[in-house]
């Protein structure tokens, strides 16, 4: 799961749940007290238009989590419409009834605000926690008679107007903190996992290649060491150039390049270019980039030719969509016809008067 | 015609290809004239140049822009032109050759093909070098002529060797029948395509001679 997907899916959970305590709170329990307390009021009428105020900004919210959408420049004026049903409301309370079930929308208010905020700074939220409550209080200071029953109602009720929505508040900020824990640690444990494997991958490659090199190189190099083999026993020159240019082949084999067969001919010329032979590489035609195996078995016999050349090396590659030839001619000794790994290549091997032509064709089936 | 000197008229911007070429010009046996118009196409039309029996021609004087125009029109005012070119993808090769240049040839490839080229010009014949024979080998464009399996087996082996005596002992035929096969490929492609002068004598040469059959000609166009 990627770090974005797990934030998504925690924020989406604590705003369905935030929603549904906000529609308990505005549209049962408050339907329930503005009922009960119908009989108190004076203006019905403004009680409903802001009760129908706070549903209306809970039915937005409502289609905004089935679409999967968030509030964007209706949130100003969500929250205009929250304050406004509030003071509408407070207004048209009959006198000493503030903070009792008869004012049913001090408890109700500050949900409707909540899941409007949830997603914002919680500094934010707090402001209007703030600014809910400062108009409640004003209410009751301006148009109410001011009493020690009446503080302590307004006092007591704050606690839980003000504490329960906030406490949502805070658990959305943990929550949203843990997310990006999670997030931090999935994506570490994501990168150590990756560099596990690409070391590990080096690692086989390696051991690959030396298993490749050791059956040729390996007792070239030992016998070198112990000096069991002459360097200037001509067969031992030979033997050296052909693993330097293999060598060559094989670093130039993980090179990304366009045409790799191209690119790993020119590698085993340059080994012969180096000696003072003189190459030249002529490739005509477009083919398909054939499989490491496959060009190994091409490059072999071309190699074997240009590590050997005493003077001069014709290297050509002639391709089509169904078929690539490497041809060497070269002034080098007549070698024994290497044996293909693949199926599909088939060598020719041609000799006249000092001069070899090698010919290896890959013809995929 | 023999006995009298070949003479040729190269058009090439490096003074160093030109004293190469004239050297190889002195060298060969018997010698070619050769007149150097450094990269001043005028002098190919004028005086001596416009007597010149082969012109070898540089088609990029301007880099990066092969000089296709100049080569229609040395063909079709009946010159015999020897393309000598640093580029080396199929696709101007063969453009050339559809033009009605007699030899395509890369600045790698040096007198031992440049000299029986201008010899092969001066006579009206064509020639093809390895490189141009490798261009034809994988020619895949779709209005190609239709070559039998044995023609480009043998451009192949001429491309890939670059030596006739081996094509022949490794196919084993005759050096001759390498030069007639070779030569029917170019009658096929002389065939196809543009019509110039030069490739009308290629074909017409090549019928007289016996290298191909108005029949086997017919059958080229795909």
């Amino acid at each position: 799961m990627s770090d974005d997907e797990t934030k998504a899916q925690l924020q989406r959970g604590l705003r369905i749940a935030t929603l549904i305590l906000a529609v308990l709170t505005v549209d049962v329990l408050g339907l329930i007290h503005l009922v009960h307390g119908l009989e108190f009021h004076d203006h019905t009428a403004a009680q409903f238009a802001a009760f129908a105020a706070l549903t209306a900004v809970l039915a937005t919210e409502a289609v905004l989590v089935v679409r999967r959408r968030l509030w964007r420049d209706g949130r100003r004026l969500a929250i205009a419409v929250v304050l406004g049903a509030s003071a509408l409301s407070y207004l048209t309370l009959p006198d000493g009834m503030t903070s009792t079930t008869v004012d049913w929308l001090f408890g109700a208010a500050n949900w409707a605000g909540a899941v409007v905020l949830l997603d914002r700074p919680f500094r934010i939220f707090l402001a209007f926690l703030v600014t809910h409550e400062l108009l409640a209080l004003a209410n009751l200071l301006v148009f109410h008679e001011v009493n020690r029953a009446a503080l302590v109602r307004f006092t007591t009720g704050s606690v839980t107007v003000f504490a329960l929505p906030l406490l949502m508040a805070v658990v959305a900020a943990v929550l949203g903190g843990i997310a990006a824990e999670a997030a931090r640690a999935a994506r570490e444990l994501e990168l150590a996992r990756t560099a596990e494997a690409a070391a590990s991958a080096a690692h086989r490659r390696r051991t690959q290649r030396f298993a490749e090199l050791s059956g040729t190189a390996v007792p070239l190099l030992t016998g070198l060491a112990d000096g069991s083999l002459e360097p200037s026993d001509p067969v031992v020159q030979r033997s050296c150039a052909i693993e330097a240019a293999r060598m060559r082949r094989l670093f130039a084999e993980t090179d990304m390049v366009g045409n790799p067969l191209l690119h790993e001919l020119r590698h085993c010329a340059d080994v012969a270019d180096r000696k003072g032979v003189e190459v030249e590489l002529d490739a005509r035609g477009q083919w398909p980039t054939p499989p490491v195996a496959v060009r190994r078995d091409l490059t072999d016999a071309a190699l074997t030719a240009l590590a050997t050349a005493g003077s001069w090396a014709r290297v050509t590659v002639v391709g089509s969509a169904d078929a690539v030839s490497v041809s060497v001619v070269a002034d080098c000794a007549e070698h024994a016809v290497p044996s293909p790994a693949t199926p599909d290549v088939r060598i020719e091997i041609f000799g006249s008067g000092g001069t070899v032509w090698m010919e290896a064709q890959w013809q995929p089936s | 015609m023999a006995t009298e000197l070949i003479t040729a008229v190269i058009v090439d911007d490096h003074a160093a290809i030109a004293a190469g070429v004239r050297y190889w010009c002195e060298q060969a046996d018997p010698p070619i004239g050769l007149l150097d118009a450094g990269d001043r196409l005028a002098s190919v039309w004028t005086g001596q140049g416009a007597d010149a029996d082969v012109v070898i021609f540089d088609l990029e004087l301007v880099p990066g822009k092969p000089d296709f125009g100049e080569l229609r029109r040395l063909v079709d005012s009946g010159r015999r032109v020897v393309v000598y070119s640093q580029h080396a993808d199929n696709a101007t090769a063969i453009k050339c050759i559809d033009l009605g240049a007699l030899a395509y040839l890369t600045k790698r490839e040096g007198p031992e093909h440049l000299v029986p080229a201008v010899r092969a010009a001066a006579e009206g014949r064509g020639y093809t070098a390895p490189s141009l024979s490798g261009a034809l080998a994988a020619d895949d464009t779709p209005d190609r002529p239709r070559l039998s399996p044995r023609e480009t087996e043998v451009l192949r082996a001429w491309f890939a060797s670059s030596s006739k005596e081996l094509v022949a002992a490794k196919l084993h035929i005759t050096a001759k029948t390498v030069d007639t096969y070779i030569a029917r490929v170019r009658v096929k492609y002389a065939s196809v395509g543009r019509a110039a002068g030069t490739k009308s004598e290629l074909i017409t040469r090549a019928l007289d001679d016996g290298v191909i059959t108005l029949a086997e000609l017919n059958e080229t166009v795909r």
